[in-house]
């Protein structure tokens, strides 16, 4: 019995620390400046105030946060659409060096992505695309290999029965995929997409490289320059941290069986 | 895109095909692979061309890149502060690596037993994860704060003095290290869990019924049981580990005195402050070596080991 509760107790340990930070982000969102060095940073500031909120609405954040939510949704949608094809005719489809050309796409998945930065920073700067948001899109919308991996894995686990009823009657690969394969790939999808949603919002360095207006100015470098500015304001800091984290926390709860569901697709058979 | 309906034109499955079909079952294929394969060529194989040759050369970015052979090899050789940079990674990997491992299988062993809400642990423990970055970085560097932090206000109720841990040379390594863990623990976790869930009881109770401890069944049965698992685990997050750059930017940049100068910073350094592309192009090579390389141990290492084919 007494192990019974040593067990549940380190569970709830871990937990509580899994979360803290978020619930000093939470907490420290809503203290003024005087509550901040008055109370402990674990405990609210009381009354709990919405100005720290209300100034970084106010200023130009929205229109960061905005410029994020269009960049993490391009860049999802190219995921989706370019992965799934590709997924489908390495899994499904036969022909002329595929198995190179698919070893040649798991090799790729080990390239460190801060290699390429600098080449890809060069690249877009002979394109002339350097702080636009072609230049913050393109390299990343084409579909990653990770994403035509796993999306592969699913594929393979479809019955070929389906297909050959699909053909039999006379339809084509874009069909086949499209009207019989697409509807039943729902769930890998899923998790593709929120894998690919959170990637996006995360993104730093290659942002922070490309953009430097505020046309293209996304959250994550918005919030490192408020560190960098003079006098580090942590409750407004902590304001802006929460703005930046609630919509990843919302894609959290609604979909978190899909995240789950990612690593037991991540190919661990 | 058009939508094909032609009666022949996908060859697929098991059957051998005729050539003609064949032929439209290639075109299609190609058709579907095209834009993901332009990205992989123009963003990646192309980039890691670029980076090898571009270390030849002496480029400042305003001036004409000069050829320069292996003269940027040879500054690397005597670079110290580029040596100093690796052993800071280094060490970054492992203060973080085998600590979040641990744990994160820990977390799993404890779980693999019938917990109740199951469910709700394993999602709190996978909120790290979700975490952005730099917004994580700026939350730690006020928790690491030596005056009004969470940490060193909790040390002293009890009545312990903590340390300056971000302006504290000895102390800003093993924090950011910190950091890694507390994201990375519960997702590693998942996939412990998955890789316990897919072992066969019978194998615990015939090794029970054999006369084996429960510490004997977990490093007889349950680790080699898990090995696939576990180089999953350590390949992805090494890869991971060795190009930190988020936190260390927004925690330390870099200091103090370079203590956190992870070789990934400086290579954002070297080529987006001092302009010297030549020369990072260099150091992005050597980090690919290096990641490379470990990479390499990895596979070699757990190949060697036994993989049991449970399917």
């Amino acid at each position: 019995m007494a192990k019974r509760f040593l067990l549940y107790a380190v569970l709830t340990l871990g937990a509580f620390v899994s979360l803290f930070p978020y619930l000093l982000v939470v907490l420290t969102a809503f203290k003024t400046q005087a509550q901040l060095s008055t109370t402990a940073p674990w405990l609210p500031g009381l009354p709990p105030t919405t100005a720290n909120l209300a100034e970084m609405l106010a200023g130009d954040f929205p229109r960061y946060v905005l410029n994020t939510v269009v960049m993490t949704a391009l860049l999802t949608a190219g995921q989706l659409l370019f992965t799934t094809f590709a997924a489908y005719a390495f899994a499904r489809l036969r022909f002329r060096g595929r198995d190179v050309l698919f070893w040649l796409y798991v090799a790729t998945m080990m390239v460190p992505s801060a290699v390429t930065m600098i080449p890809l920073f060069l690249i877009m700067r002979e394109l002339d695309l350097v702080n636009t948001w072609y230049g913050l899109l393109v390299p990343y919308l084409l579909g990653s290999p990770y994403g035509i991996f796993l999306m592969r894995q699913f594929f393979k686990t479809l019955p070929a029965g389906l297909e050959e009823a699909a053909r039999i009657d006379g339809a084509g690969p874009m069909t086949i995929l499209l009207r019989v394969m697409l509807p039943l790939c729902r769930p890998a999808l899923g998790t593709l997409a929120i894998i690919t949603v959170i990637s996006s919002w995360n993104s730093f360095l290659w942002p922070l490289i490309i953009t430097s207006g505020d046309d293209t100015r996304v959250i994550t470098v918005a919030i490192a320059t408020l560190k960098s500015g003079i006098g580090v304001d942590y409750h407004l800091m902590m304001a802006g941290s929460l703005i930046a984290l609630v919509p990843m926390v919302a894609v959290f709860i609604f979909f978190q069986k899909h995240i789950v569901r990612s690593v037991v697709l991540t190919g661990l058979k | 895109m058009t939508s094909s309906t032609a009666p022949g034109a996908l060859v697929a499955g098991e059957r051998p095909a005729t050539r003609r079909a064949r032929r439209g079952g290639d075109r299609h294929a190609y058709l579907f692979i095209a834009p993901s394969l332009f990205g992989v060529v123009a963003f990646l194989l192309l980039p890691m061309v670029i980076v090898l040759v571009l270390s030849l050369f002496d480029w400042e970015l305003l001036s004409a890149p000069e050829f320069a052979g292996l003269d940027n090899y040879r500054r690397l050789a005597g670079d110290g502060a580029t040596w100093h940079s690796l052993a800071v990674t280094a060490g970054y990997v492992l203060l973080s690596i085998p600590l979040q491992t641990v744990l994160a299988l820990a977390l799993a062993v404890l779980l693999d037993r019938r917990v109740k809400g199951l469910r709700l642990y394993r999602s709190l423990f996978v909120v790290p994860w979700m975490a952005t970055p730099i917004v994580l970085g700026l939350i730690w560097d006020w928790i690491f704060d030596p005056r009004e932090g969470a940490l060193n206000s909790a040390l002293a109720l009890v009545g312990v003095t903590g340390p300056d841990w971000l302006s504290d040379p000895s102390w800003a390594l093993p924090a950011v290290a910190l950091v890694s863990v507390w994201q990375h623990t519960g997702y590693n976790m998942l996939f412990f869990l998955a890789g316990l869930q897919g072992i066969p009881r019978e194998l615990h109770d015939a090794a029970a019924v054999d006369g084996a401890t429960p510490a004997q069944r977990f490093w007889r049965v349950t680790l080699p049981l898990l090995n696939p698992t576990m180089f999953f685990v350590t390949v992805t997050n090494l890869i991971g580990a060795f190009q930190v750059f988020d936190t260390v930017y927004a925690m330390t940049d870099g200091g103090p005195s370079h203590s956190t100068e992870v070789l990934n910073f400086r290579i954002f350094q070297t080529a987006f402050k001092e302009f010297d592309f030549g020369y990072a192009a260099t150091l992005s090579t050597l980090l690919f070596a290096v990641i490379f390389a470990v990479t390499l141990a990895q596979v070699r290492f757990f190949g060697k080991r036994t993989t049991y084919d449970l399917s």
